[in-house]
């Protein structure tokens, strides 16, 4: 009786916030810190035309600029979902598991600002191996076991 | 919170108590979303309570919050356990106390069993 009770006739009450969809994966900074590495390679890999070529000249800051310019987008937003994952997902029971907590995304965000300022493959890779902590212990906190693994 | 009992059931059978599903995580670790509670119309409410409220500007909504304190005009201050995950007294002010309906008593069905058991396996106490 009571199990179709619970099933049919039972009343609704909000315990959330006004827009919470709840939804949280740190597989976005994942894929924002594998594009910084991925760019950060291609500009250390990105040849200097020689000089007097105008032409090769002209393509090669274009080039290097747009890895720039999406280099620097990609890093905040690499922070960004850091930043919402620290602030809004993670409580003050997880930082008792796991203690390390403020100073790895402290740690991460800073990271997202060498990446940036930077041409830094040691800063991508570490931004990286961070990421995957933070990976780690996001799925251990919802009890699934979500394996590591990356797009590129 | 406490579970509920055959004492509990027969109250909702005489109609003294109510089924309520928990939906949102603002009350968590206490009630998670999709527990199912049991709210019984109460007189005397204290700090502390868990309480069903109607919200001050959302005919439609009803919430679970607790009375973080209670006015010198009798209004009550509620708040959810879970800060970041709750809209409450901080949004939308102090509620008069004809906007309780009633008070949680007790849990009906906790929604993740399988989860609390995995815990308390990794804490070695099953």
């Amino acid at each position: 009786m009571f199990e179709r009770f619970k099933m049919s006739a039972v009343e609704v009450a909000e315990a959330h916030c006004d827009g919470p969809c709840g939804v949280y994966d740190p597989a976005q900074a994942r894929i924002e810190a594998e594009s910084l590495l991925q760019l950060t390679k291609k500009i250390l890999d990105l040849k200097v035309p020689d000089t007097g070529d105008q032409k090769a000249g002209t393509a090669y800051q274009n080039t290097l600029t747009r890895f720039i310019v999406i280099k620097e987008e990609r890093a905040e937003l690499a922070k960004h979902h850091l930043l919402v994952l620290w602030t809004d997902y993670f409580k003050p029971q997880h930082l008792e598991k796991y203690p390390d907590l403020h100073d790895l995304f402290w740690k991460s965000a800073k990271l997202c600002s060498a990446v940036k300022q930077e041409i830094s493959l040691e800063h991508a890779e570490e931004l990286m191996d961070n990421i995957k902590r933070v990976h780690e212990i996001f799925w251990e906190t919802k009890g699934k076991d979500v394996p590591w693994y990356t797009a590129s | 919170m406490r579970e509920a009992d055959w004492k509990d059931r027969i109250l909702v059978v005489l109609g003294r108590q109510w089924a309520v599903r928990v939906s949102g995580n603002s009350m968590c670790p206490e009630l998670e979303d999709g527990d199912i509670i049991l709210v019984r119309r109460v007189r005397d409410l204290g700090v502390g309570d868990i309480v069903l409220a109607a919200h001050p500007f959302k005919k439609s909504v009803t919430m679970l919050k607790r009375i973080a304190a209670i006015d010198a005009a009798g209004r009550m201050e509620l708040l959810g356990d879970d800060p970041d995950e709750s809209s409450d007294s901080r949004s939308f002010g102090n509620i008069p106390v004809e906007h309780i309906r009633g008070k949680a008593v007790c849990r009906l069905k906790h929604e993740d069993d399988k989860k609390s058991a995995r815990e308390k396996h990794e804490r070695h106490e099953i």
